[in-house]
């Protein structure tokens, strides 16, 4: 009688393993539905394995002779992405706060988070088509598109680190006669800057990958490039393009999360 | 003495503030008048209303707005009538400072700047914004900082300093605020017995030194009898008892609170029990 109790202690409740059985069933469900739709064929893989290993051969070795117009290309994809954040970081300071339910009163903070939505709904890619039409083809047109993009992304992030502080010091400042204004700077902006110069970081990071592709429909830099000698079946140099751009990746992440740590 | 106590405006005006929150009133039917130049403790159990009483004085929470809702008024002017805070609530809050019970410093800005933003009042926005305080306020910020026993500490960060020096810290910020009133919530709830005595007698003596009007919000009889020489004392959003601290004796608590009088009288961690007895010697 005893045991019985003991071994049925050591198992989870039963309402438990049918949750977790149900939920891993939605998940294999979810899976099967979407194969057909996305037309997985893992046969495809092996039958076409020889062509691609040619088409691959052809990437060896890569062909470095213009190295030279790469980096400076390069280099034009770093300002694209500098720009692009800085004017996204300047202008998510404001709509972040006006997002947050601690600073804005509903009536503004919902329709400044829904049109912040949108500009995070619609991808770089889709804004630098735009812009390139709006402003012509390069580099502006990228720097545009990044800061379109990431203001929505950058607002959405530091209004959550606003609705997130201790709302404390914020009453000692208003407790001295302080306005709206100076709660802001010296009870809110204070607690949420290690977060807000960590998610600017991390957006830097993230539009270094972007500035890369938004070159692809026009909008400057390394994008430009990769696109032209891809289309023209250069891949001896396409493999150098890609090489440097992961060089420079790599670095800008390794750089800009050691400077994070810093901030956390 | 009395006939210019009857001239006197009151420093605080309470008139039949009421406050309902979902479940309990905190506050049902708040009367009360205090002097300039007074120090008064206002005790009472937990959830007996004291905290939200002195919110409501500051400005920091509004009243039922129903028809029985009453008003508050500081130095004269209205702080807040029938459920609505005055339009000029932050003019009359500079004049007012606060003390918290958890200190609500901001711990990432140094000692100077949080003792500075009680200057933040009446400074323009253009100074206040760019951080480019007056000469004459670092002054008597770094005065304010000497007065209260921490000129060491003012280019620390405020998080870095230990509880009762955050909290003198923040009484530094009502002087430089050239606060009136000071209200204090729960000042010292948070403190050990050695920070607290200092405290309490950091605001004594401010009381005493510049006639300012002091409120303070206590736990602990002791600490009302010993630096208050009158008590208001609260039941359930009403007011039980308003007069001198030394009226205050066990039995009257007991008459007031009941059971709940143990809380009020229990020793602070040991060396409060020396409090304790004299307390009752003056009371007794």
């Amino acid at each position: 009688m005893s045991t019985a109790i003991d071994t049925a202690r050591l198992s989870p409740p039963p309402r438990q393993s049918l949750v977790k059985l149900l939920a891993w069933g939605v998940i294999f469900a979810t899976l099967a539905w979407s194969w057909s739709g996305a037309e997985i064929r893992p046969l495809a893989l092996i039958k076409d394995g020889a062509n691609m290993g040619t088409f691959l051969a052809d990437f060896f070795p890569p062909n470095f002779h213009d190295w030279r117009y790469y980096l400076e290309e390069m280099v034009i994809t770093l300002h694209i992405a500098i720009w692009g954040t800085a004017l996204a970081v300047v202008c998510a300071i404001p709509f972040g706060l006006l997002c947050a339910e601690n600073v804005a009163p509903a009536w503004i903070n919902q329709p400044v988070r829904r049109l912040m939505d949108s500009f995070r709904a619609i991808n770089e890619m889709v804004f630098a088509m735009l812009f390139v039409v709006a402003v012509g083809l390069g580099p502006f047109a990228g720097v545009l598109a990044l800061f379109v993009h990431t203001t929505g992304i950058l607002a959405k992030l530091f209004s959550e680190a606003v609705e997130a502080i201790d709302p404390r010091p914020v009453e000692g400042i208003r407790a001295t006669g302080a306005n709206l204004l100076e709660e802001i700077v010296y009870g809110i902006l204070p607690q949420v800057m290690p977060l807000w110069i960590s998610y600017s970081l991390y957006r830097f990071e993230s539009n270094v990958r972007s500035a890369t592709v938004v070159g692809m429909v026009g909008a400057g830099g390394i994008g430009v490039v990769l696109w032209e000698i891809i289309r023209g079946f250069y891949f001896a140099e396409t493999c150098a393009v890609m090489l440097i751009i992961i060089a420079t990746v790599s670095i800008i992440d390794i750089a800009s999360s050691r400077l994070r740590k810093l901030f956390i | 003495m009395t006939k210019a106590a009857k001239v006197m405006v009151p420093a605080i005006k309470v008139t039949r503030l009421h406050k309902t929150f979902n479940c309990c009133k905190a506050l049902d039917g708040v009367s009360l008048d205090i002097n300039p130049g007074e120090m008064v403790a206002l005790i009472g159990a937990s959830g007996s209303g004291k905290s939200t009483l002195l919110r409501h004085v500051a400005g920091l929470a509004v009243g039922d707005s129903s028809a029985q809702g009453g008003s508050v008024e500081v130095m004269g002017r209205p702080v807040q009538a029938r459920g609505r805070l005055a339009t000029d609530i932050r003019a009359t809050r500079a004049r007012i400072g606060f003390v918290f019970q958890q200190f609500n410093l901001v711990g990432r800005l140094p000692v100077m700047t949080n003792v500075l933003t009680g200057a933040l009042g009446r400074l323009p926005l253009w100074r206040s914004l760019t951080g480019l305080f007056p000469l004459e306020d670092r002054e008597r910020a770094f005065e304010a900082l000497t007065r209260v026993g921490i000129p060491e500490t003012a280019w620390q960060r405020a998080s870095t300093l230990s509880g009762g020096q955050q909290q003198r810290a923040a009484i530094a910020r009502t002087l430089v605020q050239r606060a009136e009133i000071i209200l204090a919530d729960e000042p010292i709830a948070s403190l050990d017995p050695e920070s607290s005595r200092r405290v309490m007698e950091t605001l004594a003596t401010i009381n005493a030194e510049d006639k300012t009007t002091v409120v303070v919000c206590l736990h602990q009889v002791d600490f009302a009898i010993r630096y208050c020489p009158r008590t208001i004392a609260l039941k359930k959003g009403q007011i039980v008892f308003d007069g001198p601290s030394a009226n205050l004796t066990p039995s009257t608590l007991r008459d007031l609170y009941g059971a709940e009088a143990d809380e009020l009288t229990a020793p602070i961690q040991g060396s409060a029990s020396y409090i304790t007895d004299t307390a009752l010697a003056v009371a007794g």
